[in-house]
């Protein structure tokens, strides 16, 4: 199998095996339903409390809105191997890891991006935000960066669940964190020093900036800054996934406890 | 062993059933925390400021409900998965006094999310919990507890019929709590949605506790909750009843 076959379509096959929630009853509850939901709260607190625009939630909250898929799939892309017992069959693999691993990054980030242009079309419709045409690819591009960035965060979530039994705990911790530190909801200026800064690290938070620079009609130039910051730190994870996945591997096998739950 | 008796060493085994699971003490620790947290810049950032104390009681409510939805979501499904879904259903007892505990064990343990995020608000962000009508408070909580915990059976019985209970669950976390004006005010959304609202336990249960907290009439507003919740009981336990039935002769029942 040529690498990016293995990265392909071994992606693609991961995905149908390793994600839980492809049934349609899962995807359009958890994954479209759940987040255009918490798109409209947040945009109603928001009015009521007076803290910004509509825009700010919608496009702030459709970005986040990848986030779920991403964040669940990367630990998923980890920890149901071990759940279901191959994990020590694709660790035996004489293939890249690293090729492995990021094959099936690709597949989580397409579906944030779908289930993020999902969220903000419902978003723009129900509470009748006009976004400008020429803005959409800008935003389109970053909602892709967000959801790259926010799988790579995924799979970094996924390595640790190699070394900690309970994966679950740190991804709902993760997104939990997320929603509140990226300033998607709560402006960055009215988060403490500390929280701002934390949120600099985490995937969404540049990808947010930039879609708003550009749904408010301020042009590619204006967002360029505050997307580089994002690929920045999807690339970031990436490195992070792809260490802590070596150093997890290795000491999963010395210790022998790879396949425990 | 008569039926109270029964219920409540029913919500007592589930419970301590829960508290041995490190995922949901943890998912009960930390995010009624996170979500404090965010109700409390949120309403800094905003024009409430000087309602922090709702803040942290409605983000506290928001902690129930998602503990008595993932309960009611996973009630069923989690006896599917350990196997003790068909003992549960041949005890001698009719279904709705061994589900009704596994939903009132999480409204029980959800109530930690209150306490935690008045705690937390007042250590972390020093607000002063001074509360309108401390007593009703008390009884406010009660009724929510009460009120959701029948609210989640009447969820749970729609779920015997299903596979993937979890995804009408997971999306119901954020509906409710606007719906209810847990945070949001009811009265800031489309007027449709006022009916809808109308019949729900958890808007009553909020609006309990926000007139405990900052004053208004509370003893109605739980008293609709409590009869909101025994019809969401009589209509969940008779649910239950034909739904086990009808998976039981269609051989469903421990399917997942």
């Amino acid at each position: 199998m040529n690498p990016v076959r293995l990265v392909t379509t071994g992606g693609a096959l991961a995905y149908r095996a390793l994600f839980n929630w492809t049934t349609p009853a899962m995807y359009a509850g958890t994954l479209l339903a759940g987040p255009a939901f918490q798109l409209i709260f947040f945009a109603y607190l928001g009015r009521q409390l007076q803290v910004a625009d509509d825009r700010f939630f919608i496009v702030g909250n459709a970005v986040l809105a990848a986030s779920t898929a991403c964040v669940f799939g990367g630990t998923l892309a980890v920890g149901n191997e071990r759940r279901y017992g191959t994990l020590g069959h694709v660790l035996l693999s004489p293939r890249s890891r690293t090729a492995i691993f990021a094959g099936r990054v690709l597949p989580y980030a397409g579906n944030g991006l779908l289930i993020a242009a999902f969220t903000l079309t419902v978003g723009t419709a129900a509470l009748g935000l006009r976004i400008p045409l020429a803005a959409l690819p800008g935003i389109v591009l970053a909602l892709a960066t967000g959801s790259l960035a926010c799988a790579f965060f995924g799979l970094t979530l996924g390595a640790v669940g190699l070394r900690f039994r309970d994966v679950w705990v740190v991804s709902n911790v993760a997104a939990s964190l997320l929603l509140l530190l990226t300033g998607v909801n709560v402006p960055r200026s009215g988060l403490p020093p500390w929280m701002a800064t934390v949120g600099e690290f985490l995937p969404i938070t540049h990808a947010a900036e930039a879609a708003r620079t550009l749904a408010a009609g301020r042009g590619f130039g204006a967002a360029a800054p505050a997307l580089g910051a994002e690929l920045l730190v999807g690339t970031g994870y990436a490195l992070l996934a792809v260490l802590l996945l070596k150093i997890f591997e290795a000491e999963s096998r010395r210790r022998a406890s790879l396949e425990t739950l | 062993m008569t039926t109270l008796r029964m219920l409540a060493i029913g919500t007592l085994l589930h419970a301590k059933h829960l508290s041995r699971s490190p995922f949901e003490v943890a998912m009960a620790l930390i995010v009624p925390l996170v979500q404090a947290t965010l109700a409390v810049h949120l309403f800094r950032s905003g024009d409430g400021s000087h309602r922090l104390i709702e803040a942290a009681v409605g983000a506290g409510l928001m902690g129930i409900w998602a503990s008595v939805l993932t309960g009611s979501g996973g009630a069923i499904q989690n006896q599917r998965w350990q196997g003790t879904l068909e003992m549960i259903m041949l005890a001698p007892r009719r279904p709705v006094t061994v589900i009704l505990p596994i939903t009132a064990a999480t409204a029980v343990t959800g109530m930690y999310a209150l306490l935690a995020t008045l705690a937390w608000g007042r250590i972390v962000y020093g607000i002063r919990i001074e509360l309108a009508h401390p007593a009703a408070f008390l009884a406010a909580a009660v009724a929510c507890v009460l009120g959701l915990g029948m609210f989640g059976l009447l969820l749970a019985s729609t779920f015997v019929l299903l596979r993937n209970a979890n995804a009408l669950a997971n999306p119901l976390d954020y509906p409710i709590w606007l719906l209810s004006g847990m945070l949001v005010p009811i009265t800031v959304l489309p007027s449709w949605t006022l009916p809808v609202a109308a019949v729900l336990p958890t808007t009553w249960g909020a609006r309990a506790l926000r007139e405990a907290t900052v004053g208004g009439p509370v003893w109605p507003s739980i008293g609709i909750c409590l009869a909101i919740g025994a019809v969401c009981l009589v209509v969940g336990g008779y649910c239950l009843t034909v739904f086990e039935r009808r998976a039981r002769v269609t051989a469903t029942l421990a399917l997942s």
